[in-house]
């Protein structure tokens, strides 16, 4: 009896959770619409999000056109951004705005977008595509340098330490290469150690901890991400609180803001998330209206510290 | 229980995962306009190649009511390893077989942990091979994807040859070859046997040990199937390839009627399990569910399938 009954629920669990995605989720019609589909790498933090609202800003007002938002889970699953964009060249995307979770994995799809006419515009993250339309996304390498220049003026000699993100990942790596580039010109400055955090903030905590057990004389940390550089933060104020240590973060997020009015964090190099979700997306209704757009779209970066955190703060 | 009752019990637990698939199917084929056409329902069968070779592996070990973590891993350090050969030039068979070769000793490692090395549970063995075969990954590529395969290994493994779609082929193969081999040959039988009662099976005559080594062989060779497949889809070999894989592995396996108690579980259903997880996520995007309620959904479906497998579990024990 008992085993009647519970295979019978075993179909009736698969149905019960097929119905409630077609009751609950019908609204996959365009209605006619056209669609820009917006790719991130994942919707997991503010500057996913704020890109998303530049993104809702540029279509404001275009009754013509639906805005598509769909993300891997976590940065690390490339492969689940390639389902995603199959999918969305599927459901006849107009025109794709991309961030390319690895730059070398999702190229052969987006090459497929090209050849079938779908403009792809990336954002963010730049990927050797032939045929891309644009690129609007900061200058990772410049930023980097800029916070080498504060490593350097707040520091003068001593150990320095790099956390980075995933490895492979063209903006961090880029963020990376640009600091180790300007570091290089400061003779007195030694990078100690240089490891990988996935841009996770709890991966940040530990690899930190490593460091300073490491090298307990290190005077500087430069994250290529706020998570990381928030969880570095963590590390040295359970063991380290008195010891001054500089850590500099990127992308300026609320978190980070507050901790550099804190004085827990030095400083953090700003990129525009909003602007990118917005340069991006209008880049995108440019060429489905037919017009032609800038091949490289820089959104700009700036260093904040305790000197302009306030107007920094949301 | 009555033993009338009991085909359609059966019946019951054979129909129950492809009736939801079916019932998954129809109600998309509604919801989206875009869903029921040739090349998105081949975009989904693609999709889904990848996961469902390792649902295979999985399906092995959780016959003998073991589980494999390290599949993931197993992918991930065969797909760098298989990148690197192929763009220092080796001839891609030679490469895919070297990349074969080495998922089966690291599952045959996997078995041998298990059963020379008798650590107490398969979760501990692989667990450990799990965390070796990433960091080995990493080591090999070091850490940053091997990309500029050769067009002809894309195509091959990855893409399209002789008008179809590659992914799909080599897994049909596999789930051909390990439908026959689970249920025509002697090796197959004795897994379904242990998984039901490892000492009954040994009274029996069955040489357990060996016939989990190759239980886990086997699945460590489905990660480098896996692999091979993906290296051509991706155009590359990326270190964290894989990861979190071996979780959606097993939950293919279970939705597909599977037994974590061992002793059930059929190809036939691991497909369903597979194909029911790439058409949930394909009907997702395209209805633009956001990746937020995506893991909801799924997570859903898993506990559901896996609770469900435990009140049968206490059924029959209860009879």
């Amino acid at each position: 009896m008992t085993i009647t009954l519970s295979t019978t629920t075993r179909g009736a669990a698969v149905l019960a959770m097929a119905a409630l995605l077609v009751t609950g989720c019908n609204r996959g019609a365009d209605n006619g619409k056209k669609t820009i589909a917006l790719v991130p790498k994942a919707m997991d933090s503010e500057f996913w999000l704020a890109v998303r609202k530049g993104a809702q800003k540029a279509v404001e007002g275009r009754d013509d056109v639906t805005l598509s938002v769909l993300a891997p889970d976590r940065e690390i699953n490339v492969d689940q951004q390639v389902s995603i964009l199959e999918d969305q060249i599927q459901r006849g995307a107009r025109a794709l705005v991309v961030a390319p979770a690895g730059s070398a994995q999702v190229v052969p799809v987006l090459q497929n977008a090209i050849g079938r006419g779908i403009p792809v515009v990336l954002v963010d993250a730049d990927a050797p595509l032939p045929g891309k339309s644009s690129y609007a996304g900061t200058d990772n390498r410049a930023g980097g340098s800029l916070a080498a220049k504060h490593v350097i003026e707040r520091v003068g000699t001593g150990k320095i330490a790099l956390i980075s993100g995933v490895p492979g990942n063209q903006s961090q790596d880029d963020r990376a290469a640009g600091f180790l580039e300007t570091i290089k010109t400061a003779p007195g400055l030694q990078v100690a150690a240089q490891q990988p955090a996935n841009s996770e903030r709890s991966l940040g905590l530990t690899v930190m901890e490593n460091i300073l057990t490491a090298h307990p004389d290190i005077k500087a940390v430069f994250a290529t991400n706020d998570q990381m550089a928030l969880g570095a933060v963590e590390a040295i104020q359970s063991r380290k609180p008195q010891a001054g240590i500089i850590v500099v973060g990127f992308d300026a997020t609320g978190e980070a803001v507050q901790a550099i009015i804190d004085g827990r964090m030095s400083a953090s190099v700003a990129q525009r998330p909003f602007e990118m979700g917005r340069r991006s997306v209008e880049a995108a209704l440019a060429l489905i209206d037919g017009r032609t757009v800038e091949p490289r779209i820089d959104t700009g970066t700036e260093l904040v510290t305790a000197a302009n955190a306030a107007s920094y703060k949301k | 229980m009555t033993t009338k009752e009991q085909p359609a019990a059966v019946l019951w637990q054979r129909m129950g995962p492809l009736l939801g698939l079916a019932t998954l199917i129809i109600g998309l084929s509604f919801a989206s306009p875009y869903f029921l056409t040739v090349e998105n329902l081949l975009n989904v069968l693609r999709q889904s190649s990848i996961n469902a070779i390792l649902a295979l592996g999985q399906l092995m070990v959780i016959i003998t009511a073991g589980i494999d973590l390290s599949i993931g891993s197993v992918l991930g350090v065969t797909n760098v390893m298989l990148a690197i050969l192929l763009v220092s030039g080796w001839h891609p068979l030679a490469a895919c077989a070297a990349a074969l070769g080495t998922g089966l000793g690291i599952g045959l490692l996997n078995g041998v942990l298990l059963t020379r090395l008798r650590l107490p549970h398969p979760f501990i063995s692989t667990l450990g091979t799990m965390n070796v075969g990433r960091g080995a990954a990493l080591l090999l590529a070091g850490g940053v994807p091997i990309s500029g395969l050769s067009m002809g290994f894309r195509s091959a493994t990855g893409g399209n040859a002789f008008g179809a779609p590659m992914p799909v082929v080599i897994a049909a193969v596999a789930y051909l070859a390990a439908h026959l081999f689970l249920t025509r040959t002697i090796w197959g039988r004795d897994l379904y046997a242990i998984g039901g009662n490892r000492e009954a099976a040994r009274l029996a005559g069955i040489p357990v040990e060996r016939r989990l080594n190759l239980a886990y062989a086997l699945s460590g060779f489905a990660g480098a199937l896996g692999a091979i497949v993906l290296a051509g889809r991706m155009n590359s070999g990326f270190p964290l390839a894989g990861s979190g894989a071996e979780l959606d592995a097993i939950a293919a396996a279970i939705i597909g009627g599977a037994s974590f108690f061992g002793g059930v579980g059929t190809v036939g259903g691991t497909l369903i399990g597979a194909l029911i997880i790439g058409f949930l996520r394909n009907g997702l995007n395209l209805l633009d569910v956001s990746a937020y309620w995506q893991m909801v959904v799924i997570g859903c479906v898993i506990v559901g399938a896996v609770f469900v497998d435990v009140l049968r579990q206490r059924g029959t024990r209860t009879v």
